[in-house]
């Protein structure tokens, strides 16, 4: 077990190193000159030339590569071109309000995508497997700036439940979670179902029927338990995939977290702050899928690194 | 019995007499309409985060810098001239090299220290440090020192004579800065800002919110406020959403006292729904199109002219911008200061007259319509940003010179690709906008030396450059005034540029919102205002 920890945590090191590389080379990549963008196109011949040295953008690239690999690795993200702060510490005020976005998004998504799959297995081929299908199937294909903006229209201009903005009150996370949990949730959903009617179909179940179980034992002591290990790694796959949905829920709610921070970013070519949330996103994503192999490796013990 | 009917009379009145008397006293216990009401939080929203709070660390200014922070000179709310703010008065040399102002007593900075001539010098002396990197630096123009000869007189002495400098003073980007905050606080100004304007700072969740409170010690609000102490409000909330149409919802909720830039494509419900006041405040700047005359088809002046008469501005106005807006007539809008009213060379919509223009220059018609010239088509190509707004416009610009036999097509970039991109002068033309408070911005895009940067329509005319120098030295404004107007008839005779139209800024407040006013800068100005719901 040790083994196949420090293995898979080997890997991980190319990973974050190809990382490293695809995100620094980012600012020579894309279109526009940060500089221009920065001097809003009124600077001197001069202003430019001394911001491009202050940037480091005059030199040649292994050494720029260089630097950003010595900065990175003592927790310096650089300083953002657009508010002049650390990106570190941008980051740092950003993160928990993306972080407690993703975590109740994923509890909606759990819940709602466990109840709609339960619900549709039970039901298999009758009506209420069908709806429990159907609304799954929607969650998936409503795109999530437009359901976004209908749950406001409903919940806060209509019913007035919760403020359509902001992260102040415990009820401003409520409309942003279903938004972001939804597709996550059709996802669970879909694949509790299927995972459920197998198990539903082993001859345990029916054993465990004769011996006179009730139908909810059945359901969740035999069922569900069985039904939720390949799960597992769909709700970390999930989780990692809710912190890129983010970005749009974010701007649709004003939720001050990364993916406003990103967008922002990505608007004023704001390159050292895109560079970090790229980063840390990806630092997550990885870290998570990490956490989700060590724990399939604990769930099913057959899973060793070959 | 029934009462005489005298008693009847005399018992009206006395019941009428006390029925006034109540009126009356009810009136004067509560506030009326026009009398201000103090407290409460007024409520505002913008889409994104300043990049700083701190003046000299920021591109771009916001109404919330202008809460903030106070500066020497301001605009008069409706004239637009140049008024007094922190300074009580100024005076101009006679070789327009010094300005000396006299600075108004008794200001104080919300930390408490006082306003004075050495805080000009020292808010100067940083904006112009290398070492701050103000983005905003260059508004000062060739400034050489501040002098201080007493507490309350500060004297600007330039190297050259800088005619702009008064539409810069206003700027926000000349607040004036606490000598003593900027010792303690460094490069942290703008998380802690410090000004002597009408709010101070108290919170800024980035992302979500600022918060700034009345400065309870302000007294020096400028004369065409009726309120010259401190604000009515308690506190100034300003969230920060986005996406327009959630900051719409919030605003149609009740959230928001007030919506600055209300979205143009939502604007037109909002206000045809009656329900609120609505704020038209023209913006200073505006659309155009941009030839780039160093290509072979623009390189005649008749092309370039035909262009002018062949678009009809109010169509733009009209369908591309929701009548929100006002046609230009001159490379400036109306609201810049510089702009010359009837300008005689002013293009107006005359489909004849360009047809003959081109016919002069030897275009001559072609198969599908588009006139052609030694077997080449009268077609371009015009770059525009991905914006709705920019791509109406430009299909509106299409269907008209295609009446004329031009053929365009519309190529959509994003907005800094697209001004990168202008710096090799591939583009034929260009389809973008501008925004600027004087008439010097001339000087950026037309001056034969900014060919590789804001030139973008490569244009160069030794006569344009002239007037353009003399634009910026001449400090004596009618003097100036009539240079700008030989200027602005020179490029419309010339027309490197087509100008197009202006959009309005829609801000719209709630019913319970008073006296709150939107400057042309879109600067709020709010010591006026008070919430009486």
């Amino acid at each position: 077990m040790h083994r196949y920890i420090a293995q898979r945590l080997l890997t991980l090191v190319p990973v974050l190193l190809s990382i490293s590389i695809l995100v620094f080379l980012m600012i020579h990549l894309v279109p526009g000159d940060p500089v221009q963008v920065m001097l809003q196109d009124y600077g001197s011949a001069e202003q430019a030339a001394e911001l491009r040295h202050t940037l480091g953008l005059d030199r040649p690239l292994p050494v720029q590569y260089g630097i950003f690999l010595w900065r990175l690795v003592h927790g310096d993200m650089g300083r953002s071109i657009r508010t002049g702060r650390p990106v570190a510490a941008e980051i740092v005020l950003r993160l928990p309000y993306t972080l407690r976005l993703t975590a109740a998004s994923m509890a909606v998504a759990i819940a709602l995508g466990l109840a709609l799959g339960t619900l549709a297995a039970i039901h298999h081929r009758r009506f209420l497997d069908y709806a429990a299908t159907m609304t799954a199937l929607a969650g998936i294909s409503l795109p999530s700036f437009w359901f976004g903006l209908v749950l406001i229209l409903i919940f806060s201009y209509y019913l007035r439940w919760f403020p359509p903005a902001g992260a102040d009150t415990p009820g401003s996370l409520i409309l942003p979670a279903v938004t972001l949990g939804a597709g996550a949730a059709s996802i669970i959903a879909r694949l509790c179902r299927s995972s459920l009617l197998e198990v539903l179909r082993q001859e345990f179940i029916r054993t465990a029927r004769a011996k006179g179980a009730g139908e909810l034992r059945v359901l969740y002591r035999h069922g569900l338990r069985n039904a939720l290990i390949p799960l597992l790694s769909i709700v970390g796959l999930q989780f990692a995939g809710l912190l890129g949905g983010a970005v749009i829920v974010e701007l649709v709610f004003g939720w001050p977290g990364l993916g406003r921070l990103a967008v922002d970013a990505i608007l004023n070519r704001d390159i050292p702050v895109i560079q970090g949330v790229v980063l840390v996103a990806a630092a997550i994503f990885v870290g998570v899928n990490l956490c989700v192999d060590l724990l399939y490796a604990l769930v099913d013990p057959r899973i060793r690194y070959v | 019995m029934p009462r005489p009917i005298e008693e009847d009379v005399t018992v009206l009145r006395m019941r009428l007499a006390c029925l006034l008397v109540l009126v009356l006293a009810l009136a004067a216990a509560a506030p009326g309409v026009g009398a201000p009401v103090r407290g409460g939080t007024l409520n505002l929203v913008t889409d994104s985060d300043p990049p700083s709070l701190d003046p000299h660390k920021t591109p771009s200014g916001s109404f919330i810098h202008a809460l903030l922070y106070d500066e020497l000179v301001t605009a008069d709310k409706s004239t637009g001239d140049f008024v007094a703010d922190l300074a009580d008065a100024w005076t101009i040399s006679q070789n327009g090299l010094v300005i000396t102002f006299k600075l108004h007593p008794g200001v104080k900075f919300h930390d408490g220290t006082p306003f004075n001539a050495q805080s000009v010098r020292a808010t100067i002396e940083r904006l112009i440090d290398p070492q701050t990197g103000a983005p905003g630096a260059s508004w000062i123009g060739p400034i050489d020192r501040v002098e201080t000869p007493d507490d309350l007189t500060a004297r600007f002495v330039f190297k050259q004579p800088y005619a702009p400098i008064f539409s810069s003073l206003r700027i926000v980007f000349l607040g004036m800065l606490s000598p003593a905050a900027i010792a303690k606080l460094g490069p942290n100004y703008g998380q802690n800002p410090v000004g002597a304007g009408p709010y101070k700072f108290r919170q800024w969740i980035p992302g979500d919110r600022i918060v700034l409170d009345r400065d309870p010690d302000y007294a020096w609000a400028p004369k065409f406020y009726k309120n010259r102490g401190a604000p009515y409000v308690d506190s100034v909330v300003t969230r920060i959403i986005p996406d327009e149409s959630t900051r719409v919802i919030a605003f149609q909720r009740g959230d928001l006292d007030i919506l600055p830039a209300a979205p143009a494509d939502q604007a037109p419900q909002l206000i045809a729904s009656g329900k609120y006041q609505v704020i038209r405040t023209p913006t200073d700047g505006g659309l155009y199109l941009g030839l780039n005359v160093t290509k072979p088809i623009f390189s005649d002046v008749r092309v370039r002219q035909a262009l002018g008469w062949a678009i009809n501005r109010d169509e733009v106005v009209d369908y591309a911008l929701n009548k929100l807006a006002v046609p230009m007539d001159s490379p400036l809008a109306p609201t810049i200061w510089g702009y010359a009213k009837g300008l005689k060379n002013a293009y107006h919509y005359d489909p004849d007259r360009a047809r003959q223009l081109l016919a002069e220059a030897g275009w001559k018609p072609g198969p599908g319509g588009v006139l052609q010239k030694d077997g080449q088509p009268l077609a371009f190509s015009v770059w525009t940003y991905a914006l709705e707004t920019n791509v109406r416009i430009a299909v509106v610009i299409q269907t008209e010179l295609q009446k004329v036999g031009v053929r365009m097509s519309i190529e959509q970039m994003d907005p800094a690709a697209l001004l990168a991109r202008t710096a090799s002068g591939a583009q034929d033309a260009l389809l973008i906008s501008y925004g600027w408070p004087d008439a010097d911005i001339l000087y950026y895009f037309f001056n034969s030396g900014r060919m590789s940067s804001t030139n973008r329509v490569h244009f160069a005319n030794p006569e344009v450059d002239r007037l353009l120098d003399a634009g910026r030295t001449t400090v004596d404004p009618a003097q100036r005034m009539a240079v700008y107007r030989q200027l602005q008839e020179l490029l419309l005779q010339q027309a490197p540029w087509i100008p197009l139209a202006s959009p309005y800024t829609i801000t719209l407040a709630q019913p319970w919102v008073h006296d709150f006013y939107e400057d042309k800068y879109g600067d709020l100005l709010t010591n006026d205002t008070y919430i009486q719901k």
